[in-house]
């Protein structure tokens, strides 16, 4: 884990950065908003603490010029202001989180371990059911051959294998997946159709069950 | 001297009765329905030239046997459809033919190869009433059928050219997303063949 520290007072930047370190992070420690967006252009890192008061740059408009620069690596700010205004800017900013000052180290680390599990939550690589593979990152459907998938249909299969063990209604998969769109039960029942057929292609050992406009689920045949 | 010695003629006439055959049963199929069951149907005797060289490759001596009897490909054909139900339309057609026999299906499209190859292959015993390489009268000769959708040919041609080409920088790399183009084309005919049922059933 590389982590990004923004800190403009000395000693709290050492402490912080050294207790990190001691817990087994990367810490690339830096004085000010500006530093931080400089480094952040120039490498990767898994998670960034900024502190929001600092000079050159303070800590808020840093973080927002970091995301505009499509940069989505979890971040936490660190306020000493109590004020609510102050921590709503540094959300909308693009933070994940926030801790006001004073606070425990063990805090801080316990909010950047919570921040990973969710990354690596969102991050699933690969499902499985049955005697096939969705790897998401592929867009690709594996059993007996691979085949490609569409990213709707993608979105489909990997809804149907988390929710195995129900059904799933139509208006459900509208919500989940098609939100916002110009789609009705006849788009479901048609997606439902290619992944169906896509899953013979491959030999899968699973198959869709459920009729047009009604729920659907995964079944072993 | 041929490499097919006294069956050089009759081959020729075997393969051009057999793409009759499957030329027939689909205007009837054209007629009665308005739809073509391929868009291309190509044959030919493989040249003496390949010939001689697949023997040599395979070890074996350039005899008339072992062009018609140990090989097989001595005649083929390669029928290209639009959907691969009509891949499938085909392969049953032909082998309903009077006097074909198949001697070995191979469904690549079912099963692909590891490369990412889908096809349907067929090899066919098909009699006639001319002498064949062991001097029996009627005749047999081997004739070997590949059968596949456009998407799967025109794979199979870019395939075709890596195969051939030599000194390729990164192969892997070009055969990586060559295989990742036979799932994408994959994904399509499926899709495809999927949608026109369900035009079929609106």
């Amino acid at each position: 884990m590389k982590i990004l520290f923004a800190e403009d007072e000395t000693d709290l930047r050492e402490v912080v950065t050294a207790y990190l370190e001691y817990q087994g992070y990367t810490v690339i420690a830096v004085c000010n908003g500006q530093e931080a967006l400089e480094k952040a252009k120039a490498d990767a890192f898994d998670a960034m603490v900024l502190d929001v008061m600092m000079p050159v740059m303070d800590g808020i408009t840093a973080m927002r010029r970091i995301r505009e620069a499509g940069n989505l690596s979890p971040a936490i700010f660190l306020t000493a202001k109590s004020q609510v205004s102050d921590r709503v800017e540094g959300l909308d900013a693009g933070a994940d989180d926030y801790l006001t000052k004073p606070f425990a180290m063990e805090e801080l680390s316990a909010r950047l371990r919570a921040l990973e599990r969710r990354k690596r939550d969102y991050k699933v690589r690969t499902l499985s059911f049955g005697n096939i593979v969705l790897d998401t990152e592929a867009s690709e459907l594996r059993a007996h051959n691979t085949i490609g998938l569409a990213y709707k249909e993608m979105r489909l299969l990997g809804c149907l294998i988390t929710n195995s063990e129900r059904e799933i209604p139509t208006t459900e998969l509208l919500r989940e997946i098609w939100a916002g769109e110009d789609a009705d039960a006849n788009t479901v029942w048609m997606y439902v159709s290619f992944l169906q057929a896509k899953l013979q292609s491959v030999q899968a050992n699973i198959a869709i069950s459920g009729d047009r406009g009604h729920s659907y689920q995964l079944r072993e045949i | 001297m041929s490499i097919y010695g006294h069956c050089r003629d009759t081959l020729v006439s075997v393969m051009n009765r057999l793409v009759s055959q499957i030329e027939a049963y689909s205007k009837t199929y054209e007629a009665t329905s308005g739809e073509r069951l391929y868009e291309h149907l190509r044959y030919r005797v493989k040249s003496e030239e390949s010939m001689l060289d697949k023997l040599r490759r395979r070890g074996l001596e350039p005899t008339p046997m072992n062009a018609l009897r140990t090989l097989t490909d001595a005649i083929g054909l390669r029928i290209v459809c639009l959907f691969i139900d009509d891949v499938y339309e085909n392969a049953a057609r032909i082998k309903a033919l009077p006097g074909v026999r198949v001697v070995q299906e191979k469904d690549y499209i079912r099963d692909a190869k590891p490369n990412g190859y889908r096809s349907y292959h067929m090899i066919l015993d098909v009699e006639t009433e001319e002498t064949d390489v062991e001097g029996n009268t009627p005749g047999h000769y081997y004739v070997e059928i590949q059968l596949r959708t456009i998407a799967m040919d025109t794979w199979a041609a870019l395939e075709h050219e890596l195969k051939y080409k030599k000194d390729i920088r990164n192969p892997e790399v070009i055969a990586q997303e060559l295989h990742r183009c036979a799932n994408d084309l994959a994904a399509c005919d499926v899709s495809m063949q999927t949608l026109k049922r369900i035009i079929r059933e609106m």
